[in-house]
């Protein structure tokens, strides 16, 4: 087995992170190797962020940082100390991220349930970038979100028929 | 005080028709436990968290075939927060696990020094974090007594596969040497993974001789067993819960050694241990579906009809466990011919234990006869469709008894006209879109039906809500909402009033979340239990001087929203009352199917039938190929709820485009090592890999059961990779006989682009 050049002992002295999850402040003192996943899901609580694969291959993990569509598995913590986190515990407050919910649920876009918070997530995402102009578009801009149940048809359809519709005001629903 | 009664379970005729008008059977209701998986709310095996647990991180082998001389853990256990390394020296000794419907589950880990392939766990690493944990499980250092290994097919010598018979009728021989037509080709099928997207694990937590195990599981009856048989602990104490799963596709349907080493883990710490697999490990600690290679020799009459078929597999093994095989198994059943032979063989290599993968050798076996079709309507100048119409059965052609239902050629022929399938020019390369080739592909498929030993309990309470429990996991089918809608006609309530809970050992045992055999088995006990609960009301009110319903048969009562009536009356007696003066705070019964044959012989079970339509596009120049529309049409019996059932089709229907174009493990042929084990190297349909999808359902419910359900699961994927090399010899005339087809296939020759 090759030996790589490593620190010795393994101590990680803990690094502070202040960032803004959901619209709400949080602090946390992590060990520097912590992903922005693994800090939402084991120190936060927030495991409505999955991981399926850990190595940005699959989606499932997508996040939005500052507005962006993002892969918390490979985003450290502590980078992003200082910036704006919304996951899919987020997604109601957003007006278009409850119609896609609701989408989602009517169009039956999902089976087993575990990609489906990161199709959400990076759904909304792909609506903010006016990336869902055409149904090959929209496929091809969600297809960093994989699920192997294979629901993408009744995915594209969800997504479709809230791009379709009249963009909502913030006074919408709940 | 809660009462259980709990009825003896005799076989007897079931109520078959619903109390209300409008059954909820039937209707496109949403999933019950939508919201919660919307939301992110929907606790998997990986959400599990509990006070003092510790992260366990798994070293595998980098051998094939060997033993351990060493493991070198000094570095790791000095690292903070390190608590143990356990391996082979210090890991408990197990007992073997018991015996599995179709073979055994493996033997349990770190028992030896014996290393029999490439990922095998040779050291699990326990810390109080997850980040220290795989930190550490990297400065393991293993050393190993290396051996050859056998990690090629023809390394092995073919074995008999127990539960696959070999089958025979008729002289295969003869009728081929006389025939008009006839095709002989190998057939080769990869390895596919599973690779549902939910990484599997487990969070074990002893108290005492007691085990709670949070799971990854399609089978938690299965596992708790398991548990217990290699722990020798008491089956009353292990209580496994798999309420959600993140996909599963039969890689969840064994006491795999990632639950074992949780399990056994937490036992030597005495804290919780949670375990959860990385995405490379999904590849090698979790199943497959096998490396096929399989010979097939197949012949007709001048007019199409079948006169042999000779069907013959091997099939990748593991050393410690055989293949499920079943390759050639529905190729006795499908096509009405007289001769027929079939034989499926074990290879034992030193590869990872392989499992089910949806439509477990259905897929694999049927792929290559509807590729051979292909073949023989070509050479007869049959058009596809007719020549499978030509050979439909109603009867099963190995046994002789009529199908329970089957609408295989209903399916052929509404699939032809919703794709249009007579504007098809035979001709291969006769169909263009601009400078892309076009081809349509058809095949059938079928899959088996059956039932497995399942039991459901029915509560009913005075306020006239109730209650349905099973151990079942609702893997992602909907069996949450199926259950709710079958109770409420059942007992006469809305599904809203019905409280459906499952995934959990501490409630009836249940057959697994596999093999399309789920639904049926919960609806059929269920349909029992109401009877039993029906029989316990007419105990009830034997004995009640107050009730207006005393003396009644069970027969001549009917459950109804609030409580129960005669039948054909409206004065209903409210179960609030008829509890009260029983001192009943509720009441339950229990329902259980067995799996056993309850037609008396007069039927063949029937499970799915199936035609698929494939229309793809492919550039010549570079090979690319694209799936541009399917249609898929079925025959599940009765459809439980037509939009859930839709999803899986489609879902099946993805995973034969991932059969036929993408999955493709590649074992390195020196080591045995997985050398594509990521998500990013192991490719899977994507949303842009995925066209339309057209899915219609036809039949009518099965006779077999009163559910008239068959199961939905599997069919759908199975014909779809056959239909889609169909369509690429029909837009290219290139027979590529093997799975899955590679763009290298399609590149243009120079001979190809002077005929272009």
């Amino acid at each position: 087995m090759p030996t790589h050049d490593r620190p010795a002992g393994g101590e990680c002295p803990p690094v502070t992170v202040s960032m803004e999850v959901n619209e709400r402040p949080v602090d946390l003192s992590l060990d520097p190797r912590t992903s922005l996943l693994d800090a939402l899901r084991e120190h936060l609580g927030l495991t409505g962020t999955k991981k399926g694969c850990d190595q940005g291959a699959c989606g499932a993990c997508t996040v939005h940082l500052d507005g962006d569509r993002m892969l918390a598995c490979l985003t450290l913590a502590a980078q992003v100390d200082g910036r704006r986190v919304t996951t899919i515990e987020g997604v109601p407050a957003d007006p278009t991220g409850r119609l896609l919910a609701d989408a989602f649920l009517r169009h039956d876009a999902y089976q087993c349930g575990f990609c489906t918070p990161g199709q959400i997530v990076s759904a909304l995402g792909l609506l903010a970038e006016g990336r869902a102009g055409s149904d090959a578009d929209l496929r091809e801009f969600m297809s960093g979100n994989l699920c192997r149940c294979g629901a993408y048809p009744n995915i594209v359809a969800a997504i479709r028929e809230v791009a379709s519709a009249p963009v909502p005001s913030d006074e919408d629903g709940a | 005080m809660t009462t259980y009664v709990t009825a003896p379970a005799v076989d007897r005729p079931t109520a078959t028709e619903p109390a209300t008008a409008t059954p909820w059977v039937g209707r496109d209701l949403t999933r019950v436990d939508g919201p919660h998986k919307i939301a992110g709310r929907a606790p998997y095996s990986s959400d599990a968290d509990v006070p003092g647990m510790l992260h366990a991180a798994l070293v595998t082998s980098t051998i094939a075939h060997g033993r351990v001389t060493d493991v070198r853990a000094a570095e790791a256990l000095a690292l903070a927060g390190v608590v143990d390394v356990l391996t082979w020296r210090n890991f408990p000794r197990l007992a073997p696990g018991p015996e599995v419907p179709l073979g055994w589950p493996p033997p349990p880990p770190l028992q030896d020094d014996g290393i029999g392939f490439h990922g095998q766990p040779v050291a699990v690493v326990l810390a109080e974090t997850l980040e220290q944990a795989h930190e550490a499980a990297r400065r393991v250092e293993v050393d190993y007594e290396e051996q050859p290994a056998r990690l090629a097919l023809d390394d092995a010598e073919p074995e008999p596969i127990p539960w696959v018979p070999d089958s025979s009728r008729g002289d295969t021989g003869a009728a081929w040497r006389s025939a008009a037509a006839r095709v002989e080709l190998e057939y080769r099928t990869a390895e596919n993974v599973n690779n549902p997207l939910g990484l599997m694990g487990a969070l074990a937590v002893w108290d005492g001789d007691r085990v709670d195990v949070h799971d990854s599981t399609q089978w938690p009856t299965l596992v708790r067993r398991g548990i217990a048989t290699m722990f020798g602990v008491p089956l009353a104490g292990v209580r496994v819960r798999s309420p959600f799963l993140g996909g599963g596709f039969g890689a969840g349907l064994i006491t795999w050694d990632y639950k074992v080493l949780a399990v056994g883990a937490a036992r030597v710490t005495g804290r919780p241990v949670k375990l959860m697999l990385t995405r490379p490990q999904m590849f090698t600690q979790v199943g497959h579906r096998p490396e096929t290679r399989q010979t097939l020799r197949v012949s007709a009459a001048a007019d199409g009809t079948l006169t042999s078929v000779e069907h013959r597999a091997l099939v990748a093994g593991a050393v410690e466990r055989l293949p499920l095989g079943l390759v050639t198994a529905a190729t006795a059943h499908g096509y009405a011919c007289p001769n027929v032979t079939t034989s499926d063989r074990a290879l034992r290599l030193h590869r990872r234990y392989s499992s089910a993968m949806r439509g477990p050798g259905e897929h694999e076996g049927n792929a290559a006869l509807e590729v051979a079709l292909d073949e023989l309507a070509e050479q007869l100048a049959i058009d596809p469709v007719e020549l499978r119409l030509r050979n439909l059965s109603t009867v099963d052609p190995a046994s002789g008894l009529p199908w329970s239902s089957t609408a295989l050629a209903e399916c052929l022929r509404l699939g032809a006209e919703r794709f249009g399938w007579g504007d098809r020019d035979p001709r291969p390369r006769s169909m263009r879109d601009g400078d892309l080739l076009v081809g349509w592909g058809v095949a059938a498929a079928a899959y088996g039906g059956y039932e497995l030993p399942t039991s459901v309990r029915v509560t009913v309470y005075p306020d006239g809500s109730a209650a349905v429990r099973n151990a079942a996991t609702d893997i992602g089918t909907g069996t949450y909402t199926i259950v709710g809608q079958i109770a409420a006609d059942l007992l006469g309530l809305a599904p809203d009033q019905v409280d459906v809970d499952m995934g959990d050992t501490e409630m009836p045992p249940s057959a697994q979340s596999g093999g399309s055999a789920l639904a049926g088995s919960v609806a059929h006990a269920l349909h029992r239990a109401v009877d039993r609960l029906r029989d316990t009301v007419a105990e009830l009110v034997a004995t009640d001087a107050d009730s207006a319903l005393g003396g009644a048969a069970a027969d001549e009562l009917e459950l109804v929203a609030g409580g129960v009536r005669m039948v054909g009356s409206t004065d209903i007696e409210r179960w609030s009352d008829l509890l009260a003066r029983s001192g009943l705070e509720s009441l339950s019964s229990e329902g259980t199917v067995d799996g056993s044959d309850t037609s008396g012989g007069t039927m063949a079970r029937a499970g799915a039938f199936g035609a698929r339509f494939v229309e793809v596009v492919i550039d010549p120049v570079i090979g690319r190929l694209r799936v541009r529309r399917v249609v898929s049409v079925n025959d599940c019996g009765r459809v439980l709820n037509p939009l859930l059932a839709r999803s899986q089709i489609l879902g099946g229907t993805v995973g034969g485009i991932g059969a036929a174009l993408f999955e493709d493990v590649t074992v390195d042929p020196d080591t045995g090592r997985v050398a594509n084990g990521t998500l990013a190297d192991y490719l899977v349909p994507t949303h842009a890999d995925v066209p339309d999808i057209d899915v219609t359902f036809v039949g009518d419910p099965d006779r077999f059961t009163p559910t008239g359900v068959k199961g939905v699961g599997e069919v759908g994927l199975i014909g779809v990779a056959p239909a889609i090399a169909n369509a690429v010899h029909h837009a290219t005339g290139r027979r590529i006989r093997h799975l899955p087809i590679h763009l290298e296939d399609l590149l243009s020759t120079p001979r190809d682009r002077g005929a272009t």
